[in-house]
């Protein structure tokens, strides 16, 4: 009974993790299908809102709850910027103009959060109760549960707002077919805008929420970059759908991995799921949409 | 759009070139400082690996972000070679170069025939692979503790008997030797009828599979070549370090690889020549903290994308040195 | 406007001539530590600590007659980086003296420089066995190694927290195998097992699948090294995922960076440590005033091995006479020395005996010490 305890903790493990991971590949999926942009600097959002979760909440006395919007807000605010004062000139640039181009942000970003709030890894105090729960040997925490709860309303909020606005229907012409939506008056530059804003936003709430019991530091952008790849690539570069059911997969793959065989290889579960998929099944799991 | 016919070499050129090779063999006698001939050596090895990235990304124009785990892989085979089985450098490093040749091959083969986005990622996919290995195969690479005690060998001359070439001055010219051998390699391969139709492949595909020219074909050629360079530079480092651990498969060398060859100017060969140099000194030059100085690159990397493609080093110079040979400065 | 241009020029070259001259009459030590990087809170802690007592050195007059410079690189606890930065020290700087890396593998890497530039170079934070194995005249280690940590007070574990099985949760790399390899024969000695042994890597901040390998052992304690944001978070997510049993942990297991970081999971910790800031002597207390007093906290692990290597070093700088690494590496064969943590010497291998180690506790926050062991000559 124990064993069957056991691997349910790895599976619950592995959901929390796939659901974050799901959470950061909407953003990126959709950035690249919209914008057609492999955004390098993805997991930096994801760094600056745990950051600015963090500094709102411990600096400012921000109540918790008010901090993690106010952390998004702020991150979608840095990344209209950044399509403002960059993407937006280079809105038919080549591949390698835009890939150096979101390599370079992200060592920009990561750079500048190690000289504004140092190297350190900060906590995000949160008005949880520590003390874990437990159903059938499974533990949990209230964080935990509310993580995961956010993390699944807002892929929820996500999908509704692609498949019932007026916006999220834009924003699929676009991906579908640039020129056709071009012609039909949607306006281009407001797409993309939403595209980057949006994404930026997911990625700013998943570190905000998973900032109370994973320890925010300036390099964890990187990972996070890989990973939410690592994602778009298992569902399909720029399908919805896809970096959900990807990101859990993933999540739960690691977790699984890391429990019964060994855990210095589970990051290599993804990587070579990625080389496999990429050579014989290029649309991903999912086809686009 | 590409230049077809070969130009005529500027009468001066045997010249410059000749006084360029002078000063570069003379320059241990001026320059005595340990720390700067650190810094020579450590360029020289960086214009290798710049020169072969500059094949793959400014000549057939593909973002490879795996080069620096080609350059990793050269410097872990010549290590193991040495620590397994005792063999010198003057082994290790054609093995190196031989080795990640034949494993950029492989993997070419397989995934060349993506493009774009895809192919990319799967570089960075491969490359993270690459660096789990080093890290977990602990009874090999001994993983984050890394292989140590290497050295650099000396050089058997028959009749004058082994040279040492473990100080600085005197490895200073074994690097040297190598970044002018892989530079005139390169310059042959980029003024044949590969180098053209690398440039053919990069500016027109379509036009240059109606001609006949496979893109594949070439993309190979350069991603192999450009492969074995880094393996053979990673071997030079590892010796010269002494050292080799799982970082060296870290992004940021990748990155700073990149800025060497874009900033420096791709598509050229002095170009990559030049980011090297300069890249490898400035952040030595820069005492401050490191972000300071990565943020200020990383800005640069940015504009000089957006706006400055022909890269800032190289055509600042091509304004100042009208006597390089023309070849030299043949452009895209 | 030619004689503005030569005025200025003569000022400049006076300055720099001034420069250097007065570099001359200052001895030089280099210190690399993880100033970027996984464990850069503890070595920024470790290189500001060095500050302030190469501030007090040099206010009560220096050393021979010349003030101490100190000159930091940044060395991530990363080995090329390290080396990187020793070579700067060594041949653009000239220190007659090196500090540092801080990590094991780091410290391989830097030993090499030293025997290569011939150099002194000691450290008191690396405790992985085989640094001191390497046949390097110029390498110093002014710590307990971990195995002997695990002598000392390996075979106190099972009852101090009443039972057998233990579980081994250790980062990867030269330390936490080192302690691996040496642990598990002093705790069955007095009757112990090891029912898991798990690696985690240096880059990893979420434990969650790691932690549940190891519940499923059903250990009585869980042994770690691990240091600041690892063991923070290591414990927080320990607790988290209902794991009661108590924590032993070699690392900076008692410093308050780390009760700050982990909050209420850092109760009831045990900590394997070769400094704690409670230690009662003369020498500590002073250290503690002054560490309280200019850095606004308790000295840390690290801040504790910073004063004992610092120390150790100027002590032989003094003793040799001159600012001269050879002389001072003879000096350093030679210490003899009384400070925080007791009497140092060191054996033929350059490895330091003589000194306290301590079992701690955590009590609200503060690392009571329940058992002192003096480590013999190896």
């Amino acid at each position: 009974m124990a064993d069957l305890a056991i691997l349910g903790q790895h599976l619950l493990n592995g959901l929390l993790i796939g659901c974050a991971y799901a959470l950061i590949a909407i953003g990126l999926t959709m950035i690249f299908g919209v914008m057609n942009i492999a955004n390098f600097a993805h997991g930096e959002f994801y760094m600056i809102g745990g950051f600015a979760t963090f500094y709102l909440v411990s600096l400012l006395k921000v109540n918790y709850f008010l901090a993690l919007p106010l952390a998004v807000v702020i991150v979608v605010v840095l990344a209209i910027i950044i399509q403002q004062v960059i993407f937006k000139r280079l809105r038919d640039a080549p591949v390698m103009t835009t890939t150096l181009v979101t390599i370079g942000l992200s060592l920009l970003l990561e750079h500048l959060a190690h000289l504004l709030w140092g190297p350190q890894p900060q906590t995000i105090p949160n008005p949880f109760p520590t003390a874990p729960m437990s159903f059938a040997g499974i533990y949990t925490t209230p964080l935990y549960l509310f993580a995961m709860a956010i993390t699944a309303a807002l892929i929820v909020v996500g999908h509704v707002l692609i498949q019932r606005t007026r916006m999220g229907k834009a924003m699929r012409a676009t991906f579908q077919n640039k020129e056709a939506a071009a012609l039909v008056g949607i306006r281009i530059d407001s797409i993309y805008l939403y595209a980057f804003g949006f994404g930026a936003a997911l990625a700013a709430a998943a570190g905000a929420v998973l900032g109370g019991f994973i320890p925010v530091e300036p390099t964890m952008g990187g990972v996070a970059t890989l990973k939410a790849f690592v994602v778009v690539i298992l569902g399909g570069m720029g399908s919805f759908v896809g970096a959900i059911v990807g990101g859990l997969l993933l999540g739960l793959a690691e977790g699984l991995g890391a429990g019964y065989m060994s855990s210095g290889w589970k990051d290599a579960i993804g990587f070579v799921a990625v080389i496999l998929l990429l050579l014989f099944r290029p649309d991903g799991l999912f086809k686009r949409g | 759009m590409a230049d077809i016919k070969p130009k005529p070499r500027h009468p001066l050129a045997p010249a410059a070139t000749a006084l360029v090779l002078l000063a570069l063999f003379a320059l241990p006698q001026f320059v005595r400082n340990e720390y700067l001939l650190h810094l020579c050596i450590v360029s020289a090895i960086f214009v290798i690996i710049a020169l072969g990235l500059n094949l793959i990304v400014g000549y057939v124009g593909q973002l490879s972000l795996a080069h620096a785990a080609f350059f990793a892989l050269g410097a872990y085979v010549s290590a193991l070679l040495f620590i397994k089985f005792k063999w010198s450098m003057w082994i290790g490093l054609p093995a190196a170069a031989l080795i990640t040749g034949i494993i950029a091959f492989a993997l070419g083969w397989v995934i060349l025939r993506v493009r774009g986005h895809r192919f990319v990622i799967i570089t960075v996919a491969f490359a993270e692979i690459m660096k789990l290995v080093a890290t977990n195969w602990i009874d090999v690479t001994r993983g984050f503790m890394g292989l140590p005690g290497l050295t650099i060998p000396a050089l058997y001359i028959p009749g004058l008997g082994a040279i040492d070439l473990s100080s600085k001055e005197r490895f200073y010219y074994v690097a040297l030797t190598a970044a002018i051998l892989t530079f005139w390699l390169c310059a042959k391969l980029v003024g044949s009828s590969i180098g053209r139709a690398f440039v053919l492949v990069r500016e027109n595909e379509v036009l240059a599979e109606s001609l006949g020219i496979s893109a594949f074909r070439y993309c190979m050629i350069a991603f192999v070549a450009g492969a074995a360079m880094a393996g053979a530079a990673g071997s030079l480092y590892g010796h010269y370090v002494g050292f080799v651990s799982p970082d060296l498969f870290n992004f940021s060398y990748v990155t700073i690889m990149l800025i060497m060859v874009i900033l420096g100017g791709k598509g050229t060969l002095i170009g990559p020549v030049l980011g090297a140099v300069i890249f490898t000194f400035l952040p030595e030059l820069l005492r401050e903290a490191s972000h300071y100085r990565m943020v200020l690159f990383a800005a640069i990397l940015i504009l000089a994308t957006m706006f400055m493609p022909r890269g800032i080093i190289f055509p600042l110079v091509e304004h100042l040195a009208p006597l390089l040979p023309r070849a030299w400065r043949k452009k895209p | 406007m030619k004689i503005k241009f030569f005025a200025t020029a003569v000022a400049l070259a006076l300055a720099t001539f001034a420069g250097t001259a007065a570099a001359q009459e200052t001895v030089k030590i280099g210190l690399v530590q993880p100033l970027t990087g996984p464990v850069a809170y503890d070595g920024n802690g470790y290189a500001n600590t060095v500050k302030m007592l190469v501030e007090d050195v040099n206010a009560k007059g220096g050393v021979l007659g010349k003030k101490i410079e100190l000159v930091v690189e940044d060395g991530a606890c990363n080995p090329a980086q390290s080396v990187n930065a020793a070579e700067k020290l060594v041949t653009r700087d000239k220190v007659v003296a090196l500090i540092g890396a801080f990590c094991s593998t780091s410290t391989a890497a830097m030993m090499e420089v030293a025997r290569k530039h011939k150099v002194p170079h000691i450290t008191a934070v690396s405790t992985a066995a085989q640094l001191t194995e390497q046949n390097n005249p110029y390498f110093f280690r002014a710590v307990a190694t971990t195995p002997m940590l695990g002598e000392a007070f390996g075979g106190e574990l099972p009852a101090a927290i009443k039972g057998k099985r233990f579980a081994f949760l250790v980062i990867n790399d030269d330390w936490g195998r080192s302690m691996v390899a040496s642990y598990p024969k002093n705790l069955e000695k007095a009757g112990g097992t090891v029912v898991a042994t798990e690696f985690f890597q240096s880059s990893e901040l979420q434990f969650l699948s790691l932690i549940t390998k190891i519940k499923s052992s059903n250990p009585d304690a869980i042994v770690l090294a691990a240091n600041s944001q690892h063991a923070a978070a290591l414990s927080k997510q320990i607790r988290e995922l209902g794991i009661t049993v108590p924590l032993i942990g070699e690392g900076s297991w008692t410093s308050d960076s780390y009760f700050k970081l982990a909050g209420p999971a850092a109760e009831g910790v045990y900590g394997l440590v070769e400094y704690v800031y409670t230690i009662k002597n003369p020498i500590n207390e002073a250290f503690v005033k002054m560490s309280r007093d200019k850095l606004k906290e308790n000295p840390s692990k690290f801040s504790g091995a910073a004063h004992t290597a610092f120390n150790v070093m100027v002590d032989a700088i003094r003793r040799a006479g001159a600012a001269d690494p050879e002389k001072i590496r003879a000096a350093l064969t030679q210490t003899n020395y009384n400070g925080a943590v007791g009497n140092i010497r060191f054996n033929e291998k350059n490895q330091a005996y003589g000194q306290d180690v301590y079992l701690a506790i955590i009590k609200g926050t503060v690392p009571e010490v329940v058992k002192v062991a003096k480590i013999s000559k190896p």
